[in-house]
């Protein structure tokens, strides 16, 4: 997973450190699956692609506060979708989103 | 330099055709050859007012395009107004780059509702149409009838889309997808019945408007 290209130099996170940065800042993502999917994952996004699948209510309320605080300097483009329509769609599968969990944990 | 110049800097770098550097503040201009250069501001805003759209008028002299870098960017219907007056493009990054190679950014408006804004105003039976933001128009036809109209650009328009247009926009009576690949999930339509609209396409939404 690489960084940004043509601007290493500028400080773009890379798509790991964006894994980290949001597990670490938004606690209420352990209710729901968090994917990141798109070009950021080869390094030369212009926004960064995340994918949530999990419950609406007040959970997700409570998540959206949370990733627009941790998106006021990243060009979040977050696409909030519940487990049946995730189900219908197999979005993770055709746009082989990658848990954040598992870029967070990669070299 | 702040967040979205460097993001924008950065995806320049990536194009063939056209290259970009840093102006000043949230200024940058776009090279391309046999174009004429741009001058575009790339703002962080949520929402673009007419006093945002102003001000960067104000105080950047031939500014050709006014760019709102965040996805969920959204523009009122008097900013839109007020730079298209003031032949200023404005829209999505997107749009800036793909107005930089057609030479038109000046007069570029946000890509991901062009077609379907055009398409309203040239609908025969529609008489008036009032943009009040980017996505949301409420139209007169000819009849007398009024629909107020959102407009989700996505390939499967999901059930938080239209909850979250619904609480960001208040009510609409139709939901367009203007995606035309664009498939709504049952859980999007069924969000619509909830909240008291339809979820529908270009085709469905024609034949609503031929009988109203």
């Amino acid at each position: 997973m690489g960084r940004v290209e043509g601007a290493p130099e500028q400080g773009l996170m890379t798509a790991r450190e964006i894994a980290v940065y949001l597990l670490g800042s938004c606690p209420s993502l352990e209710h729901f699956d968090a994917f990141m999917f798109g070009s950021t994952l080869h390094g030369i996004g212009q926004d960064i692609d995340i994918l949530i699948v999990g419950p609406g209510g007040n959970l997700l309320a409570q998540l959206k506060k949370e990733l627009q605080y941790a998106g006021s300097s990243l060009p979040f483009h977050i696409l909030y979708m519940q487990p049946s329509e995730e189900l219908h769609t197999q979005f993770v599968a055709k746009e082989r989103c990658i848990p954040l969990a598992h870029l967070a944990a990669s070299c | 330099m702040n967040w979205q110049i460097k993001y924008a800097l950065a995806a320049f770098a990536k194009e063939r055709q056209s290259s970009a550097e840093h102006v000043g503040g949230d200024l940058i201009r776009i090279m391309t050859q046999d174009r004429p250069d741009v001058l575009a501001a790339i703002t962080s805003v949520e929402t673009v007012d007419q006093a945002t759209a102003a001000r960067y008028r104000e105080q950047v002299e031939g500014l050709d395009f006014l760019c709102g870098y965040r996805a969920e960017c959204v523009w009122e219907g008097e900013a839109i107004q007020y730079l298209e007056e003031n032949c200023i493009g404005w829209g999505s990054f997107g749009t800036l780059s793909s107005a930089a190679l057609d030479g038109n950014a000046n007069s570029a408006p946000h890509k991901v509702y062009k077609f379907s804004d055009r398409l309203l105003r040239q609908y025969g039976r529609v008489e008036k149409v009032d943009r009040e933001f980017d996505r949301i128009h409420r139209i007169t036809l000819r009849s007398g009838a009024t629909f107020r109209i959102g407009m989700i650009a996505d390939y499967e328009p999901t059930a938080n889309e239209v909850r979250s247009m619904w609480d960001r926009f208040g009510p609409v009576d139709i939901v367009w997808n203007i995606n035309p690949n664009g498939t709504p999930q049952p859980e999007a339509n069924e969000a619509g019945r909830e909240l008291g609209c339809e979820v529908m396409k270009w085709e469905e939404l024609k034949e609503l408007l031929s009988r109203a």
